[in-house]
């Protein structure tokens, strides 16, 4: 028997054809787009005078992190600068604190943010930077804010980009954003178990924690940051690192093996480990900002760190087992400056304002005015006030800050004794490296001097790998 | 006798019908216009959200590509997958994950067995049970792995509370590197148990009665029945529950990022959350794209391999 040929063969290879190559055209197209990029790889300038604001109604957007200052922020700047721009409302987007990162910097890789302004970490500066994400508002700062009225190395962290120098700033360099909230480690103690005076240096507070915790059972000697999301244990790190004398890297060579892991940074990392850890509440390996404010608010700690900016909280009667009015805790609850050891040097934390690049201009004018507004003396007295940890030293000495919260002179008197991180492009990637190295020592995964030759190593390996073909990110 | 091609369709061993009119062949030429236009909307879809991802991301594979610094696309060819394949970073990863996925499915398997054949025996109550039991699977990974990230706290958690007050000491469920891993699989075991016990459950309600009549006249006993007639009879739908949660498990991401972040250090990191990381923290794109085709390529053999052998299976 015969059969005939079937006739609708030809014509579904022809259609199955025309979709290989409408897929293969655009396939070509989505590839020609990433061509089109190139000539943007540079941040852009913005312009040293504030183009002409909208009249329409205009909503500015943020993005930051989830924790206290962001409801702050989104509450004074409606109040307050609705007076100057009535038909303007800030809207501050929140995402959680390990998804900050990838929430922005995912939305630039779509060329097209839902905010106008990124409130970058002082590290993420150099990313956003050379991929052109945020503008270079080096003229607009010329024009339009008193430079003199910061610490130079405040204004270098929120925006200086190549970084600066420890303490310093490059007058000659660009800056890319404003410091919006300013930042640190406070220590907290508990008055009631260890005295009024805190521990002076390093040594001293390891030891008073030791005895407070003999002495109290069910208390915690210390608590601090290890967990292995964002950054938590990389600043625990760095900052015992940098108070017994140790270095990140050699930033003109860019260099980490062999100084980060030197003899000062293997003592800290030791001290870290070893000493400091065993005063720690059993499973406290994942604690990070919240954590460590429970456990103090539930007095289960004798001394812990924690950043200035979360520790608004701990006063909160509501939140807290220490008390039932704020007076109460504040009898049993002291703030310090941490303790020095070989040096002084406390973590810089905090975060600057940047203007997306993909923001409309009618946002990006808006937003340019935002800063200007925000960077004024009586503004950042306000925000002070409303509790912001301003930057402007006027600000930061003024009343209004320091009344406003015990811990407010902690940041006073920290402000020259402040350490960054390092503020590359591989910023993720090297502190990923950190975090989970030092999480794995902090809990019995690694050996302390393991670790840390890993993070050397893989962080060296890291900054090397700028010309690799293939397998970059691994 | 006419010529027996004008007769039959296009379709060899159907009743052949004389050959359509001209009115005919344009009805089916519109029915078949109609049939295009009613699947052309999820086929462009299809193509849009899956077919052109793909081939995108097989693309990006063999390049530098970077999503955030933009720029061109350099092609370094297998340079992404030579790299990917001899990474002890992957190696690692990939043994986590295959400890993972054979304890937690196994365990699930096991469980799920389990509780379906003692359901299946169960006359009352069984619509109630089932639904009891599924009630796990219906929530969000991400809420799963909230709330046992406060059951398993050290500190605070509901389970440590419970083991002091047995007299036991506090484990470190979420900050060990033994633990960590055990704990992962026990709450993916908690939210997964339930498919392999639903489709446990249509197996062993499908298994034909007389068999088992047969077998109680023949005084067999009950291990007897179970070794010769239930288990034979429910392995292969078995088999197809096990491959899907292999699957899905191979491709753990939630519970790791709430639960453990990957922690302590790197110990409960899996292939995906390690894709993850090269995509996102520092955006290395075409390497990502690259381990993620290679997953999608293991996933793709390993899955051939199980249906030959579940071809096989039916076939003896």
């Amino acid at each position: 028997m015969r059969y005939p040929k079937r006739r609708g063969r030809p014509a579904r290879k022809v259609q199955l054809a025309a979709a290989a190559m409408l897929l293969l055209a655009t396939t070509v197209a989505a590839c020609g787009d990433g061509k089109d990029d190139d000539a943007k790889a540079s941040a852009p300038k913005a312009p040293a005078t504030i183009p002409e604001l909208t009249q329409d109604p205009l909503t500015l957007s943020f993005i930051w992190f989830e924790w206290p200052p962001a409801k702050a922020l989104e509450t004074f700047a409606n109040k307050e600068y609705k007076k100057v721009r009535p038909n303007a409302t800030i809207k501050v987007n929140t995402v959680p604190n390990a998804n900050w990162h990838d929430a922005m910097f995912t939305q630039f890789a779509a060329r097209k943010t839902d905010f106008d302004i990124a409130i970058l970490d002082s590290q993420h500066i150099g990313e956003a930077v050379t991929n052109g994400n945020i503008l270079d508002l080096t003229d607009f700062v010329k024009s339009n804010i008193d430079v003199g009225a910061y610490n130079p190395y405040l204004l270098a962290a929120y925006g200086q980009f190549p970084q600066a120098e420890t303490g310093q700033r490059d007058e000659n360099a660009s800056l890319y954003g404003l410091p919006l909230l300013g930042d640190t480690w406070t220590m907290i103690y508990r008055k009631d178990l260890i005295g009024d005076k805190p521990p002076q240096t390093w040594d001293e507070m390891i030891s008073t924690a030791e005895k407070c915790q003999t002495d109290h059972p069910g208390v915690s000697g210390l608590a601090f940051h290890q967990a292995n999301g964002s950054d938590a244990a990389a600043v625990t790190y760095n900052t015992v690192n940098g108070v017994y004398g140790g270095n990140l890297w050699d930033a003109k060579n860019r260099k980490i093996e062999g100084v980060l892991n030197d003899a000062a940074g293997q003592e800290a990392m030791s001290v870290l480990v070893d000493r400091m850890k065993p005063l720690t509440a059993k499973g406290s390996g994942n604690w990070f900002i919240d954590e460590v404010n429970a456990a103090v608010a539930q007095g289960k700690a004798c001394i812990a760190f924690n950043w200035i900016a979360a520790s608004g909280g701990l006063l909160d009667p509501k939140q807290s087992t220490l008390g039932t009015t704020r007076e109460q805790i504040l009898g049993k609850l002291g703030f310090a400056t941490l303790p020095k050891q070989k040096t002084d040097l406390v973590p810089l934390g905090g975060m600057g304002m940047h203007v997306s690049a993909y923001s409309s201009p009618a946002n990006q004018a808006e937003a340019l005015n935002f800063m200007k507004w925000f960077e004024q003396a009586d503004i950042q007295k306000k925000w002070a006030k409303a509790g912001g940890v301003p930057s402007r030293t006027d600000a930061i000495q003024s009343p209004e800050f320091l009344q406003a919260g015990p811990f407010n002179q902690v940041y006073a008197d920290s402000v020259p004794r402040m350490r960054d991180m390092w503020n590359v492009p591989e910023y993720a990637r090297l502190v990923d490296i950190e975090n989970t190295n030092v999480n794995a020592a902090l809990n019995g995964a690694k050996k302390p001097k393991d670790a840390l030759d890993n993070i050397a190593k893989e962080q060296q390996a890291v900054l090397d790998s700028s010309g690799r073909k293939g397998g970059g990110g691994l | 006798m006419s010529d027996p091609v004008s007769l039959t369709t296009d379709r060899p061993g159907r009743v052949a019908t004389p050959k359509p009119s001209a009115r005919g062949r344009s009805h089916r030429t519109n029915d078949r216009r109609l049939a295009v236009a009613f699947i052309a909307p999820a086929l462009l879809l299809l193509l849009a959200m899956s077919v052109f991802p793909l081939l995108w991301a097989l693309y990006l594979s063999f390049t530098d590509y970077s999503a955030t610094r933009g720029g061109t696309a350099n092609f370094v060819w297998f340079g992404n997958y030579t790299a990917i394949l001899t990474s002890a970073q992957v190696h690692l990863r990939a043994l986590t994950t295959l400890v993972y996925v054979i304890g937690a499915v196994g365990l699930q398997t096991v469980l799920g067995f389990s509780i379906a054949y003692l359901i299946s025996r169960r006359t009352h109550g069984r619509g109630l049970l089932t639904t009891l039991f599924l009630v796990p699977m219906m929530l969000s990974p991400v809420v799963v792995g909230l709330f046992w990230r406060f059951m398993l706290d050290a500190q605070f958690g509901v389970v440590n509370s419970m083991l002091g007050s047995l007299g036991l000491e506090p484990v470190e469920w979420l900050t060990r590197q033994r633990t960590a891993l055990i704990s992962l699989i026990v709450v993916d075991t908690w939210q997964w148990t339930p498919f392999i016990m639903l489709i446990a459950l249509a197996g062993l309600t499908a298994v034909p009665k007389y068999l088992y009549e047969a077998a109680s006249i023949d005084r067999a006993s009950e291990w007897f029945r179970f070794r010769t007639i239930t288990l034979p009879l429910v392995w292969p739908l078995l088999l197809i529950a096990v491959l899907f949660r292999a699957i899905e498990a191979f491709r753990l991401f939630d519970l790791v990022y709430i639960l453990t972040n990957g922690g302590p250090g790197v110990s409960t990191e899996t292939l995906s959350f390690h894709v993850y990381k090269v995509a996102f923290l520092g955006f290395n794109t075409g390497t990502a794209s690259a381990y993620g085709i290679l997953m999608v390529l293991v996933v793709i053999i390993l899955t051939q391999l199980y249906l030959r052998y579940l071809n096989k299976l039916k076939e003896d």
